[in-house]
């Protein structure tokens, strides 16, 4: 059997993969160069998203395929809506990439989100970067696969790096610290197990119902059998994008995972788990009610548990935990319905959620880093205090919840509203609009504080003394994360005065 | 003699440039351009003083309504493809419907950006026996200060003005919807940071928002199933399809979809609790708006949105809308009979006269819509009035009870005395006053409704409506003989000063034109209400 390889449409998955190996090599002949290995990360990621980019310029229907069989179909197989994807994975990654840089190259005397990263053993910065670079790849390879294996190695590839990502902390933590964090990688590892299970088993009940492990089209021998292998994969892939009730590892994990491993998590690993559900929908074709109504009761439960939990959160990683469960059923709202553009729709959601959320986790490690904490009550005032992060922060917060003036987000709320409105479910619809409405109600409660008066009480004392600290951290905050914010907010705006709509 | 300034007066409006689109952005961009000027300077080290702020504020409103009176005038239209894989279009335009209210909205913009900021201190403790006696007290200060946070509380008024303007000049629903949303946030920063700091403002501000975000994303479901059944968002498409092809079921669900969103914005009996709360904490600035302004949004909902769109889904509702209506008509004049706070009582009288725009929409006639938007405008410049009247009343006497005893108006400040009488006369519906057109409309429009709808009924709904009339005289003359008459001179306050007396001799002079001339407001709306229920 001949197999059809076109190496160019794979370069998004190969690039952050070459890098990997790279940075291991290099270590072997270069140690200690950690700025040398994070900046071959950085090629590797950006070349990916370079090379992924000419895939938004195809039109529907047309994609590029690679790994394709005799009989006409690809294992490899990337259309607008896959590469997009891509692009978003890839340069999330590299946000994240930049967001860690100081504390894994360590030693430049500055203080890291736990103060002083000087020396540490210098051997951990290639694992971590490789294996950040081989969870991206995976995640970049998870859209674009055309058959259940390759489905579910590359998410694997996508997962399993992120449980030692969680669990190789700082070395200067305290050892209670450290202990939490692999508290947090073990719950992931656990879930990762198990949803991997559910994964195989619906695997294998979709080869026994269809005879085939390709997933173009199945033409089912079995339909019961196939409904049973559907349930199976979508429990599987509601653990990873966590659903209610797949979430509970979510909260335990972002809190205690340092902070760029959990802006991963929150956003380039739920690209992996949405492109895993966008294959399946599609590979499904006309689905079957049963996993609609499977699809709509997740995406109801996760909005409301996730919107409710997070209302009552003091501490803001916590609330943008519970936020990711919320927004995850946003994200699984314009699937639960028959519309071809459905999968586009949430594709849509998810880049301007990631955009987003992104945007929050970088202002919310700049605060934390500058000694403030994440607490929620840490940011009191920080409008008046430090107006060129709180507006940011504050048209992150408005786009989540989806309020003008971020009307990128309003719009996106409408492209996910607008298939479930069209089939006429409108039960759902309902708990959609009041949803709205409490998420509301979450991220204003944030927005509020930032913009209420400074506390008097602050560790800051006087207010020459506040706005001493205040000018000592802008010195020890990088240039490059001014840079992430800057870009992540130009993309909002621009985001917001011309909005892209369905990708 | 009217017949011989016609042509006078047709001259000299051709003498007005027709700057085509120019016009529409002349009524938005001067708002969006002054508030992110005073957003940003407000973060200036040296923030501005109050003088500068509110120049560029009052500019901006002055010259954003000099671009809505040349839209109005040559109605130009802009169309630009702004969402092309959603299929939603830039059209902002105006039509006999969204004229009169665009007007409004920029004559309220005015008075309200006029009007000085005082956010009175916290109240401190008083001895149990010291309290209420205000005869020593200081007297207040009216003029223009320097109120911290005064640039960001202009941006805010600006910005409600631009979300507000967007949404009538909007010919797409999404446009629409988004401009719907865009007063949301300015209008809850006035409410929560600006509003009165002896009431819970917070939790008033929070009730406002969330009570509108449920009722516009209801709204934006309702929007969205109509635009999948006709496959545009175009307003006047909708219009011109008059509901064909959406199947019955579908229309009845659209239409209560859309109708209980509005409803919640308008506010309709018994979805109405959250307005009178959100008036008596709001700045007296933001209240004039929430009342012209944004109420307004609703019923205009109502007629652009469900009238004509699912004609229908909203003639099976339209018994049940009546009858709620009109409920709130007797409900919201009982609950006036007995309030005890002046600005409470002033939000209770809009939800009765917001009842008879209902039902005269209810009965679905062209007199009834015709009463409709009559009523909206008349409420809009009678509430305004009203409401700048009574915000300075509160001011000025440190709050709005109607249980302590003040000075009378009559005696110690006739300005504002004569305002409040001309504000409550017309709020009576007496002829010659803009309010007594729309009212005396409704209930000739529920008398005679329409011929699908049940006449009994309607005939009940309007006897109701005449005696809420007269629970309107009641309370009104309750008001005036509480605060307006009498002879008591303490403790004293100062009457209107320049700023309020521009603001009401313009909207008093609106009210007794339209009372004299509707016509004047009529003839504009006539083609549009004919379009709208042809049938």
């Amino acid at each position: 059997m001949r197999v059809e390889v076109q190496l160019a449409s794979t370069l998004p998955v190969l690039a952050p993969l070459v890098a990997a190996v790279l940075v291991l090599v290099l270590d072997a002949a270069l140690p200690g160069r950690r700025v040398l290995h994070l900046g071959v990360a950085a090629v590797g990621l950006a070349g990916g998203a370079l090379a992924a980019l000419p895939g938004l310029r195809l039109v529907a229907g047309d994609a590029r395929t690679a790994f394709c069989l005799p009989t006409g179909e690809c294992l490899h197989t990337a259309d607008r809506l896959v590469s997009a994807l891509q692009v978003t994975a890839l340069l999330g990654a590299l946000v994240v990439l930049v967001l860690a840089w100081r504390e894994w190259a360590g030693g430049d005397g500055g203080g890291g989100v736990s103060g002083g990263g000087a020396g540490g053993d210098g051997g951990r910065a290639p694992v971590v970067v490789s294996l950040l670079l081989g969870a991206t790849g995976g995640v970049a390879a998870v859209p674009a696969a055309g058959d259940l294996g390759t489905l579910l190695v590359s998410l694997e590839l996508a997962t399993l790096p992120t449980v030692a990502l969680v669990a190789l902390t700082h070395p200067r933590w305290a050892a209670e610290r450290r202990a939490r964090s692999v508290e947090g990688a073990v719950a992931l590892l656990a879930t990762s197990l198990v949803s991997f299970g559910l994964l195989a088993m619906g695997a294998a009940l979709w080869v026994a119902a269809t005879g085939t492990a390709l997933l173009g089209a199945p033409t089912a021998r079995e339909p019961v059998l196939l409904l049973l292998a559907s349930v199976f994969v979508l429990a599987g892939l509601a653990f990873k994008i966590s659903a209610v009730p797949f979430h509970a590892w979510t909260p335990i994990t972002y809190t205690t995972a340092p902070l760029p491993v959990t802006a991963y998590l929150a956003t380039v690993s739920k690209v992996a788990a949405l492109g895993a559900l966008v294959v399946l929908v599609r590979a499904l074709g006309s689905v079957d009610d049963t996993t609609l109504l499977a699809v709509a009761l997740l995406a109801a439960l996760s909005m409301t548990v996730g919107n409710l939990v997070a209302l009552v959160q003091t501490d803001t990683v916590r609330l943008l935990a519970w936020s990711t469960v919320a927004q995850a059923g946003w994200v699984l709202l314009p699937l639960a319905s028959l519309s071809s553009r459905a999968a586009s729709a949430a594709g849509s959601y998810l880049l301007v959620y990631v955009v987003a959320t992104l945007l929050a986790f970088v202002v919310v490690l700049v605060v934390a880093q500058g000694g403030a904490g994440t607490s929620l009550e840490g940011q009191r005032g920080m409008l008046r205090a430090r107006p060129l992060l709180a507006l940011p922060l504050g048209l992150a917060l408005l786009t989540l919840a989806g309020l003008p003036p971020a009307v990128a987000g309003l719009v996106a709320k409408v492209v996910a509203l607008r298939p479930v409105v069209g089939d006429g479910t409108w039960w759902l619809a309902v708990v959609a609009a009041v949803n709205v409405a409490i998420g509301i109600a979450v991220y204003l409660r944030w927005f509020a504080t930032l913009l209420s008066a400074p506390s008097t009480t602050g560790p800051g004392g006087t207010d020459a003394a506040g706005e001493a600290r205040a000018g000592e951290e802008a010195r020890h905050t990088p240039v490059a994360w001014w840079v992430l914010v800057a870009a992540l907010t130009t993309l909002l705006v621009l985001g917001s005065v011309a909005p892209v709509g369905i990708i | 003699m009217i017949d011989s300034l016609r042509p006078a007066g047709r001259q000299l409006l051709e003498l007005v440039p027709d700057l085509g689109a120019g016009w529409v952005v002349l009524a938005l961009a001067p708002l969006l351009v002054g508030a992110v000027t005073l957003l940003t300077a407000g973060r200036w080290p040296t923030a501005p003083g109050h003088t500068a702020i509110r120049a560029v504020s009052v500019g901006a409103a002055v010259v954003s309504s000099l671009g809505v009176a040349g839209t109005a005038l040559h109605r130009p239209g802009v169309e630009l493809p702004w969402i092309p894989s959603l299929g939603v279009w830039l059209r902002l335009g105006v039509d006999g419907l969204s004229t009169p209210l665009v007007l409004l909205t920029s004559v309220v913009g005015v008075v309200a950006v006029l009007l000085h900021l005082h956010v009175p201190p916290p109240p401190r403790p008083a001895p149990l026996e010291d309290e209420d006696v205000a005869a020593t007290s200081p007297i207040p200060l009216v003029r223009s200060i320097d109120v911290p946070g005064l640039a960001t509380y202009h941006a805010c008024l600006l910005l409600v003005l631009l979300g507000a303007l967007v949404a009538f000049l909007a010919g797409d629903a999404i446009l629409f919807f988004v401009g719907f949303e865009l007063v949301l946030v300015p209008m809850w920063v006035l409410v929560a940071r600006y509003g009165d700091p002896g009431s819970d403002r917070e939790g008033a501000a929070a009730r406002f928002l969330m009570v509108t975000v449920v009722g516009s994303t209801l709204m934006l479901v309702g929007l969205l199933g109509v635009a999948t059944a006709t496959g545009t968002s175009d307003l006047a498409r909708w219009a011109e399809l008059r509901g064909e092809g959406i199947a019955p079921g579908t229309q009845a669900a659209l239409a209560a979809v859309l109708l209980l969103g509005l409803a919640l914005k308008v506010p309709v009996f018994p979805l109405h609790t959250w307005l009178p709360w959100v008036h008596a904490t709001a700045p007296t600035a933001a209240s004039v708006l929430l009342a012209a302004v944004l109420l307004k949004l609703g019923t205009y909902g109502i007629v652009r949105l469900v009238v004509p769109v699912v004609p229908d889904g909203f003639a099976l509702w339209a018994p049940l809308l009546g009858g709620l209506g009109v409920t709130g008509v007797i409900w919201a004049g009982l609950a006036c009979l007995v309030e005890t706070d002046l600005k409470r009582l002033i939000a209770w009288s809009s939800i009765a006269h917001l009842g008879f725009v209902v039902l005269a929409l209810a009965a679905g006639t062209e007199t009834g819509l015709q009463a409709a938007l009559f009523g909206n405008v008349a409420h809009g410049l009678v509430a305004a009035l009203l409401f700048v009247v009574v915000g300075g009343l509160k001011h000025r006497w440190g709050s709005a009870r109607l249980s302590v005893a003040r000075a009378a108006l009559r005696e110690g400040t006739p300005r504002l005395g004569a305002a409040l009488v001309l504000g409550m006369a017309a709020s009576m519906g007496l002829p010659g006053l803009a309010g007594f057109w729309g009212e005396i409309g409704a209930v000739y429009a529920a008398w005679a409704p329409a011929a699908d709808r049940p006449e009994g009924w309607f005939r009940l709904y309007a006897a109701l409506a005449a005696v809420g009339g007269a629970l309107s005289v009641a309370y009104g003359v309750r008001v005036l003989r509480e605060v307006w008459s009498g002879d008591r001179a303490e403790p004293r306050v100062p009457d209107a000063v320049r700023t309020e007396r521009l603001a009401l001799r313009l909207l008093g002079a609106l009210v007794v034109l339209l009372g004299v001339l509707p016509v004047l407001l009529l003839a504009v709306t006539a083609p549009a209400v004919e379009a709208v229920i042809g049938r």
